[in-house]
């Protein structure tokens, strides 16, 4: 972890972007076309980092009636591209490129269900489950309690793989975690970047 | 899963108040008290009143009401409560790594079924590392057993005046152990890991309690576990695997032996929670020796709950014995959109197709099934 170097542009770049969004009849999208609104907002936030009015926007789009799983990729996307890393609190996981869109997936058959991976920086990297769980506490607090989320590392990604899959996808473990004073601070810390986009359902 | 099954849920009571996550239920084994444990740190205790249709002695209605709630000063989640077989004692299992032990004032003791007296910490058992999940009475009460994230297994001897002495601590499990279980009659002792293996415990007289046998077929987490409650003669699993197995105990003297003779599919996300109702007796059908083995509900992480039949059939001339399994009843989204972490048959005579569940929605859900 030391030795790396990032340079947040490299990551969020519009090409990036655009490879994204060369593929709108993705998989995921299920229906028709694209939600454009969502797009262009989504693309003009690239350029200023993360501020409320994407979280605004992702609100909207969690409360629609009908979400589209293109639209809501993006939408959780947003919701965890901001969180800092533990270690760089300075960056995010989107620029230290440990979360991207494509990493994000929906069960075919059930749409509330849907897979979250993410790649360590190094294979050794202590910090993962922190950064799993951040995730995950992200997405709780964020997403309608409809959706049953799972937290996988990127296969080959680190050399604890199953051992951190495991324990990120233990409920109980999570809960406990989360009654711990001391890592629940440090993940506060890690969350606040996000903004207060909490739209859990009221 | 569109197939018409026989069976029916009637939702009789739901049950609001809990907080945060609803984790753990337990039906009070002499009297008619139900009991909650959450994330909330509370215990709430819940009085229920049937009334009898006079001609078929059938139930016609239950009626719950709130008794109270107990603050239980459990500084984390309350992970898991056990009544005492007399019905006299609770015990609460917390993520603050100690197990409280509840008892009502004495002097309210002589009023059965209009508990008034307030409950009151008589014991607090400290000797866990870390997250305590799950505890279990044995069948005469003289025996308590907690478990934790700590990875061991304690046994405690219960004395007069909630006073506890260790008889061992069994560091058996490689991981972090959810949940304990007593054999319904012997003084066996189940328990089940994250580390995706069940092993069973015997007391040596002459010497300590020891790990008898290990469990192991489960691809992932087991989660819950339950005996078959009259006769002990098989223990159901429940895992994160998705499945519940069921292991038959072999008449093997002097040795404690499992074979697994099912497994049950039918959940797509973990299994937490398993309970198996007592059953009617035998019948003998063509030749063939047929043992109802009782209804097992299980539920879990996909909101659904099930009830399977469980039916033992031993061929006459062989003298083989066959288990077979089906789904006789089933709801889905039984909490809503909510993961359902616990699930009880109710132990109370005449109320034995009753049924509570626990949710993530922190409400307590009764049910009656028609099968």
């Amino acid at each position: 972890m030391e030795s790396f170097n990032p340079n947040p542009t490299i990551f969020v770049t519009s090409k990036h972007r655009a490879t994204h969004f060369a593929k709108p009849h993705s998989l995921w999208l299920d229906e028709e076309g694209s939600d454009n609104d969502l797009e262009t907002e989504d693309e003009s936030n690239d350029i200023e980092e993360i501020d409320q009015d994407e979280i605004f926007g992702t609100r909207s789009v969690l409360h629609a009636t009908t979400v589209q799983t293109y639209s809501f990729k993006l939408a959780t996307k947003d919701l965890i591209r901001s969180i800092s890393d533990p270690e760089h609190r300075n960056m995010s996981l989107e620029q230290l490129a440990v979360v991207s869109a494509p990493q994000i997936t929906f069960d075919r058959k059930v749409p509330e269900r849907l897979t979250v991976e993410f790649t360590p920086t190094v294979p050794h990297c202590g910090m993962s489950t922190f950064i799993g769980l951040s995730i995950r506490v992200r997405l709780l607090r964020s997403l309608p309690q409809r959706y049953k989320v799972d937290i996988r590392v990127k296969p080959g990604s680190h050399q604890s793989e199953q051992a951190l899959n495991k324990q990120l996808n233990d409920k109980e473990r999570v809960a406990a975690a989360l009654e711990n004073p001391a890592l629940l601070e440090v993940l506060e810390q890690c969350l606040s970047t996000t903004g207060h986009g909490n739209s859990e359902e009221t | 899963m569109n197939v018409d099954l026989p069976g029916k849920f009637e939702l009789v009571a739901e049950l609001e108040g809990h907080d945060d996550r609803a984790w753990h239920i337990a039906w009070n084994p002499t009297r008619n008290l139900l009991a909650s444990c959450s994330a909330d740190k509370t215990v709430r205790l819940y009085n229920f009143s049937s009334s009898t249709n006079q001609s078929d002695g059938t139930t016609n209605g239950l009626t719950f009401t709130h008794n109270t709630t107990i603050p239980t000063g459990h500084t984390k989640t309350v992970r898991a409560v056990a009544w005492s077989p007399s019905g006299k004692t609770l015990a609460t299992a917390s993520f603050d790594a100690n197990i409280g032990i509840w008892a009502q004032e004495e002097d309210n003791e002589e009023a059965e079924d209009s508990p008034s007296g307030e409950w009151e910490c008589m014991s607090l058992l400290e000797g866990h590392e870390t997250e305590c999940k799950s505890i279990a009475y044995s069948s005469t009460g003289t025996l308590l057993a907690s478990c934790s994230r700590d990875k061991t297994v304690w046994i405690w001897e219960v004395h007069p005046d909630s006073d506890f002495e260790c008889m061992g601590v069994l560091m058996e499990h490689t991981q972090d152990v959810k949940c304990v279980a007593w054999h319904p009659t012997e003084e066996i002792l189940a328990s089940a890991s994250y580390d995706d293996t069940i092993k069973l415990y015997l007391d040596d007289p002459s010497d300590d309690w020891f790990c008898a046998t290990t469990l192991t077929g489960h691809g992932s987490t087991v989660w819950t576990l339950a005996w078959e409650p009259l006769q002990g003669g098989y223990l159901a699993s429940g895992s994160d695997d998705g499945t519940i197995r069921i292991w038959r105990r072999l008449p093997v003297k002097g040795e404690l032996r499992f074979d697994c003779v099912a497994v049950l599919e039918g959940h797509d996300r973990s299994v937490y929670s398993i309970s198996w109702s007592p059953s009617p007796p035998s019948v003998v059908v063509e030749g063939e020796q047929q043992c109802e083995l009782g209804l097992l509900a299980s539920t879990g992480g996909d909101g659904i709950v099930l009830i399977w039949q469980i039916t033992e059939t031993t061929e006459a001339d062989s003298g083989k014995t066959v288990i077979e399994h089906k789904i006789v009843a089933r709801i889905d989204a039984a909490h809503g959109v909510f993961d359902v972490n616990s699930i009880a048959w109710c132990p109370r005579t005449g109320l034995q197709d009753v049924l509570a569940t626990t949710g993530d929605d922190g409400h307590v859900k009764v049910w009656k099934i028609h099968v």
